[in-house]
């Protein structure tokens, strides 16, 4: 029996609303099952919209995108439910009235029938924001924490699925050096146990077990390189 | 005798307007959070036509005005998507023809054309068109709201708090978002009675206003809900003392609300940075 590819991109071009240029072009790719893929690139090389044209939250002009077998611009929602996905634009207003622990219990809801938690679900929300250092926070409203704390609540709620596919856009980006040494040292243990991670960063810190890695610019792949273990 | 009855229809009004007030205190909070007031201020619109259509045919306007908003709330998403034009833009081509259609339809309504009843009754309420069917009717729409809001509030809160992210993990935003532009439409229809459709949006936006101050979602939209209770209930008894049009007493009573709440929490405010 032959598996279906974590992610495969065929000849996908994606065009934003109004725009003439497309923001990434003609792109081929596929990820195993298992994989840990690093994507590179300048500032507008493309990044963020490769991995939200995975996820089918942008449409491609041209191509075929499939996540672990379903195609993401006809059915998405399934593929979806195995997916977690960190964005890079997480920052909330300081009135922002949700509190750290619902945002975590938000991203299990959305896997279970009518978003209903059962207390396996919230203890494991627990966990996860124990794991990250955050429990504490639970009950302060996301608005009111630093900008590291709240990627921490995204990466928490994205580790709380406990996804076949994890896509993380500039994870790093508002950490401090101890937290970067340790979501990198996480990612690499969740890779081991099986999770496929895709994860972007434009000055990414030492990240142990890559099995790939993408360098994109101007839209376009510039190079594929597999890395040996 | 005449006293009961009296009575009667007091505690009727009271409960409409309470009903009403409260229902479009929830929606005016779930609809400002997810930046949809051009859309519904289009389906207000559209309500607002129906009930010109019903006086049209003399059939009670509720009915039609429910059907035009429900009717718009299901085309617009659509019609944007089918025609590329950003459903804001849209949402205002709808108002203004809904507008002129109003009035034409108001125009070509049997009787006195413009008479003070029939359109006083639409545009700025009257609590002699509250009775004891349209209460029922209110009742099981708020129990249908309340339901569907409570077996569905995770969802619901997933997309309130980020509606990117909850359709990146899976939940069909559109067709949520779709169920409560229905919910708010028909929330407004129904306090057309009352309110009027000129003012129906003060009763969704100013009980939102009140109800933004609150801390958490879950109590702004209970403040915003008692606030838009509060201010059917007081606006009535205002308009049974003073003889005025309920629907703008209704209006009066929610901004002084709003201010006494906005220096509260100023206040609060002030205190919480001394301290």
């Amino acid at each position: 029996m032959v598996l279906d590819p974590a992610v495969e991109l065929r000849n996908v071009t994606t065009i934003y609303s109004g725009e003439n240029r497309p923001a990434i072009r003609n792109i081929s790719l596929e990820i195993n099952a298992g994989d840990y893929v690093l994507v590179t690139g300048p500032n507008g090389s493309g990044k963020t919209t490769l991995l939200e044209t995975i996820l089918g939250i942008l449409k491609p002009v041209s191509g075929i995108v499939k996540v672990f077998g379903h195609d993401m611009v006809r059915s998405p929602y399934k593929a979806r439910m195995m997916c977690s996905y960190l964005p890079q634009d997480f920052m909330k207003k300081p009135d922002e009235p949700f509190k750290v622990r619902e945002i975590v219990a938000m991203g299990l809801a959305s896997k279970r029938a009518l978003g209903r938690l059962s207390r396996d679900d919230w203890k494991r929300v627990d966990e996860v924001l124990k794991l990250l250092g955050i429990d504490k926070l639970s009950d302060r409203p996301i608005g009111r924490l630093s900008g590291g704390q709240q990627q921490k609540v995204f990466l928490a709620r994205a580790l709380s699925r406990d996804p076949k596919l994890l896509l993380l856009d500039e994870p790093f980006s508002s950490l401090d050096d101890d937290s970067r040494r340790f979501v990198a040292d996480l990612l690499y243990k969740l890779n081991r146990k099986g999770m496929t991670i895709v994860l972007v960063s434009h000055a990414p810190p030492k990240i142990a077990g890559l099995t790939m890695r993408v360098r994109l610019v101007d839209g376009c792949i510039a190079g594929v390189e597999r890395c040996s273990s | 005798m005449h006293s009961w009855c009296g009575e009667m229809f007091l505690l009727t009004v009271l409960s409409a307007s309470i009903i009403a007030g409260s229902l479009c205190g929830i929606s005016g909070v779930l609809i400002a959070r997810l930046r949809l007031s051009t859309l519904v201020f289009a389906i207000a619109h559209a309500a607002l036509f129906g009930a010109a259509i019903g006086l049209f045919l003399n059939i009670d306007p509720l009915y039609t005005a429910m059907m035009l908003a429900i009717l718009s709330s299901v085309i617009i998403g659509p019609l944007s998507d089918a025609t590329g034009v950003p459903s804001d833009t849209l949402a205002m081509v709808m108002f203004s023809t809904y507008n002129a259609l109003t009035f034409i339809f108001i125009f070509l309504s049997p009787g006195p054309t413009l008479a003070a009843e029939k359109v006083g009754g639409i545009l700025w309420g009257s609590i002699l068109a509250v009775t004891r069917t349209y209460l029922a009717v209110l009742a099981i729409l708020a129990y249908l709201y309340a339901l569907v809001l409570a077996l569905l509030w995770n969802r619901f809160q997933s997309i309130l708090f980020d509606r990117r992210l909850a359709e990146a993990e899976g939940v069909n935003t559109r067709l949520y978002v779709y169920l409560l532009t229905i919910l708010s439409g028909v929330a407004i229809s129904v306090s057309l009675k009352i309110v009027g459709g000129f003012l129906v949006f003060s009763l969704l936006y100013i009980p939102a206003a009140c109800g933004f101050t609150a801390e958490n979602i879950k109590r702004m939209i209970l403040l915003s809900a008692l606030i838009g209770g509060t201010s059917g209930s007081a606006g009535v008894i205002l308009s049974f003392i003073l003889n005025l049009p309920v629907g703008a007493c209704i209006v009066v009573t929610a901004t002084v609300i709003f201010i006494a709440v906005s220096i509260y929490a100023y206040i609060k405010r002030k205190q919480k940075t001394v301290f």
